[in-house]
């Protein structure tokens, strides 16, 4: 084949190969770094607590291979032009957290490391069955009923768990999973496929108020649904967290798709009204707030999780204290909510930082994925998956370092659980999947780059 | 849209600078001030899990050390003399804090010391710990003689060497026994503490440092030296008439001599007889309230001494005497509360010290005038033995004049010589003291018995300073202080000086 033969559109451009060859060595070479990574962490956790390197680090070394390789074969096979940066930085995030929820308690390290397999398993089943993700488009009140009936599940009697006081669990015999998880990429989907089909309608202004122009009154509506779910998730499950994250994940979607200003700005102050009518009626929001004003008003009580939170990541100071050598157990949820806490005490304001870094990362290439997305459903598609996964991050973390008051989310990846993480999964494949069509698709390659 | 995904990219760094700018709040800026809240047991969990120094007498006796246990907590403090040196190195709890020695010296003990760090740098590849030992000026066979001398009676003991300030011995009644207040078995302490908390004689205060006293007639030797310093007193006079009381003015309400006596004369004559009438004549005719207050001041009170270890309590002396009403020639200017003048003067009214203080006056006086910091610690060492740093004497008060210091200590010679502490004599040693019956203004009538004393070679200066007080004691006569806390006094000054 010569450089200067046309391209022809039966088989793929020399370029398009060239592209997806180099993208692909990039990432086996960054997926290398990464377990290098996580067995260092590994190896040290255990010489901090034990003096002795882990029995089992070269099973270890080989399951992280395998997974790690499993995926990048898989990415390599069925999506051979995404994006480069995405798996290495899940893998390093997942492995992170897997070496310190190893550290805090090995009986849920190896259910994290099974997790794990499933999740990756679901990485590849995602990649092989959805080759096109205009497929999904089609399928969108589909999805965004199974958004809503995921989201309502725990709500059944027989199924729904109520668990440390929220009610997001749906129990099948000894399985139990938070549908939650999954919600919210349904929903991404029937939100990134409705607006595409609806922006146009919503993105005209042709509404007069004084000396604006707004769209219609009438289309405000889809802003009102959302928000109305969003409250009744806060009343009936509890679960604070995900209801904003809902709510964002709508806004953001239709903020992209619209260009109008006036639908963040309407979004924002539901949410205002929602979350003070929340505060004055629900006591378990205003325990929320008023820990997160002065959690000391309760040292020993409700304010101590917080508390002991921020002496974890004082006393990591600016280096930590070193793998394995945190004075740990003092934190309810340590291996969940506030895993950050925790790598805050043993690897200092580095720790935080690599773990901010490494979500920024994520969600810059997720933004990159959407831009370089030429259709726009997989624009609004990539923006919703990368937001969830970006604001979810962001609401733990300011919750556990009381920027915000805290809402009871995982840090995707990094935190135990099952649901949280297969989900988040599949969420990572249907991006990767977006930035391989993007690149196929492209009239230039080189303007996806 | 590409704009609108650019400034949701832009909303996200915003967000994440947020979280950034908050975790450098938490782990850098007030990592510290976390670090350090009393609720914040990490800095304790650690220092438990950790060797740590034991502090040692300076006759050798081992006061407290660290035993390995296999437990969640790794160390386990342990005082093999129980409750003889609780005063000086205090308990070490995982669950109620530290105090005492523990608590002052806790970084040379957990190692944290740069001096400490610096050594374990050095022996870095010969796995040497950091943790240090505090070797105290406390003697153990001193501490159990004030023991056994004070026994069952309320009281306290402080003996010092006023020539560099090492507190030699401190001992207080009722004590406490560190072990059960640092088990590492928290609820057990915790009821150990709330059993000692609501014991009304308060054990855990430690009375020798922490508690206030009317210090009766042992403040004479204060108010004679403002007298001295004013240079209206000199040991040939005032000759103070022989009375059995004397009235201030503005008052109808006398000051009277113990038992009614008759009581009287020059400056070696009053101190040596202990007479209220002369010494409250002296502060409101001669001295005057501000050189009362200058000199109160600089033998330390108002202040709280500089001593090692945690929260020593202020002596009190007053400030205020109201304005003057009247300037009588040849006199002190009369101020309108010269009544309370007169009683300050004998240690009464609203004078307060602990017997530390009063240590140091016996001291200041026995040392030249100059009050050297009083402290505990000798040297710190490291593991090895080698001294890592060693206690530098500092001078806390120029209390009084090389002169007046001189004329002071004469006539405390002379109360023992021939006055109301007779019984503090130790042939061969030159003994100085000051007896004190504070009244406690009680009916039937109640004291506190005092004696301060300072001892050494005839010629030599002297080489121990003490304070002891009986408290509580039934009737107030002049014998009362020097016959319960002389008998303490003698014993404690003589086994210091070796004098058997």
């Amino acid at each position: 084949m010569t450089a200067t033969a046309p391209p022809s559109p039966a088989a793929p451009r020399p370029n398009v190969q060239a592209i997806g060859t180099r993208r692909r060595t990039t990432e086996l070479g960054l997926l290398v770094l990464s377990a290098i990574t996580i067995l260092g962490a590994y190896a040290l956790a255990s010489l901090g607590r034990n003096a002795s390197l882990p029995a089992d680090i070269l099973p270890f070394l080989g399951v992280i291979l395998v997974l790690l390789i499993a995926a990048h074969l898989a990415v390599r096979r069925w999506a051979r032009c995404s994006d480069a940066l995405l798996l290495p930085i899940v893998a390093l995030l997942n492995g992170l957290g897997f070496v310190f929820i190893a550290r805090l308690d090995e009986q849920l390290a190896g259910l994290q490391a099974t997790w794990t397999g499933v999740g990756i398993a679901a990485f590849i089943v995602t990649l092989v069955v959805v080759r096109d993700v205009r497929v999904l488009q089609r399928y969108r009140y589909t999805f965004g009923l199974l958004g809503v009936v995921l989201l309502l599940l725990p709500l059944l009697p027989v199924f729904g768990q109520n668990i440390n006081g929220a009610r997001i669990w749906v129990a099948f015999g000894p399985v139990s999973f938070q549908p939650g998880e999954f919600a919210k990429i349904a929903l991404a989907i029937f939100f990134a496929g409705y607006l595409v089909e609806r922006r146009e309608i919503l993105g005209v202004a042709t509404f007069r108020v004084g000396p604006f122009t707004t769209p219609d009154p009438r289309q405000f509506a889809p802003v009102l649904v959302a928000w109305g779910i969003s409250l009744l998730v806060v009343i009936f499950q509890r679960d604070l967290g995900s209801a904003l994250l809902f709510f964002l994940l709508f806004l953001v979607t239709l903020w992209v798709a619209t260009g109008r200003v006036v639908y963040v700005v309407i979004g924002f102050l539901l949410f205002g009204v929602g979350a003070f009518v929340s505060w004055t009626q629900f006591s378990h929001v205003q325990d929320r707030v008023s820990i997160w004003l002065d959690p000391w008003a309760d040292p020993s009580g409700s304010g101590y999780q917080v508390i002991q939170a921020a002496y974890a990541l004082a006393w990591g100071g600016t280096s930590g204290v070193g793998p394995g050598l945190g004075i740990v157990d003092r934190i309810p949820f340590d291996e969940t909510d506030f895993i950050v806490a925790i790598i805050g005490e043993e690897l200092g304001l580095l720790g935080t930082t690599a773990v901010l870094v490494a979500f920024l990362l994520l969600a810059g290439s997720g933004l990159r994925i959407a831009k370089g997305a030429g259709a726009t459903f997989g624009t609004l598609l990539a923006v919703g998956l990368t937001s969830l996964i970006a604001f979810q991050a962001f609401i733990i973390m300011a919750g556990v370092t009381r920027l915000l008051p805290l809402t009871g989310v995982t840090l995707p990846f990094v935190s135990y659980g099952g649901s949280s993480l297969v989900s988040n999964y599949v969420l990572i494949a249907l991006l990767l999947r977006i930035s391989d069509q993007s690149v196929r698709r492209a009239p230039d390659p080189l303007a996806a780059l | 849209m590409r704009r609108q995904i650019a400034l949701l990219g832009a909303a996200i760094l915003i967000c994440y600078v947020a979280l950034f700018v908050k975790f450098n709040q938490i782990q850098v800026f007030q990592a510290d001030a976390l670090n350090e809240r009393t609720d914040n047991t990490r800095q304790l969990q650690r220092d438990f899990n950790e060797p740590r120094g034991s502090i040692i007498t300076a006759d050798g006796a081992l006061a407290a050390f660290s035993e390995e246990r296999r437990a969640t907590l790794r160390y386990q403090r342990v005082y093999p003399e129980g409750d003889l040196l609780a005063a000086v190195t205090g308990y070490y709890s995982f669950g109620l804090g530290s105090s005492g020695v523990e608590r002052s010296y806790n970084d040379e003990l957990a190692g944290r010391t740069t001096a400490l760090k610096l050594r374990e740098l050095t022996g870095f590849f010969t796995d040497t710990s950091s943790e240090g030992d505090v070797v105290l000026t406390v003697r153990r066979d001193l501490q159990a003689v004030a023991r056994d001398a004070l026994g069952e009676r309320q009281g306290a003991v402080v003996a010092l060497d006023p020539r560099d300030g090492s507190v030699l011995a401190l001992w207080s009644w009722p004590s406490f026994d560190p072990n059960q207040l640092s088990s590492n078995d928290t609820a057990q302490a915790t009821a150990v503490k709330e059993f000692l908390d609501a014991v009304p004689q308060k054990p855990l205060l430690i009375r020798a440092y922490q508690e206030n006293y009317f210090p009766g007639s042992t403040f004479k030797v204060v108010t004679a030296a403002a007298g001295l310093e004013s240079r209206t007193v000199t040991p040939a006079a005032p000759d103070y008439p022989v009375v059995t009381e004397y009235t201030p003015p503005l008052t109808r309400q006398g000051i009277s001599n113990f038992g009614g006596a008759p009581c009287g004369g020059t400056l070696f004559v009053i101190l040596a007889r202990s007479c209220n009438s002369s010494f409250a004549q002296m502060a409101v005719e001669q001295t005057g309230p501000e050189p009362m207050v200058a000199a109160a001041e600089r033998v330390g009170f108002n202040d709280a001494p500089p001593i090692d270890l945690p929260d020593p309590a202020r002596s009190v002396y007053p400030t205020d005497f109201g304005d003057v009403v009247e300037r009588p020639p040849g006199r002190a200017p009369v101020t309108s509360d010269a009544p309370k003048l007169a009683q300050t003067a004998i240690g009464q009214n609203d004078v307060r010290a602990t017997p530390l203080q009063m240590a140091l006056v016996a001291a200041g006086v026995a040392a030249g005038g100059e009050v050297r910091a009083p402290h505990v610690m000798g040297e710190i060492r490291a593991r090895d033995g080698s001294v890592v740093e060693r206690y530098e004497p500092e001078v806390w008060r120029r209390a009084f004049s090389p002169a007046d210091a001189a004329t002071l200590r004469q006539a405390m010679v002379g109360v023992v010589a021939d006055g109301t502490a007779r019984n503090m004599a130790i042939p061969g040693f030159e003994v100085g003291a000051k007896t004190g019956t504070a009244q406690l203004g009680t009916t039937p009538p109640r004291s506190h018995g005092w004696m301060i004393a300072f001892g050494g070679r005839p010629g030599q200066e002297p080489t121990v300073a003490v304070a002891v007080i009986v408290e509580n004691l039934s009737g107030a006569t002049a014998e009362t202080g020097g016959s319960t806390a002389g008998p303490v006094a003698r014993e404690v000054l003589a086994a210091a000086l070796g004098a058997g």
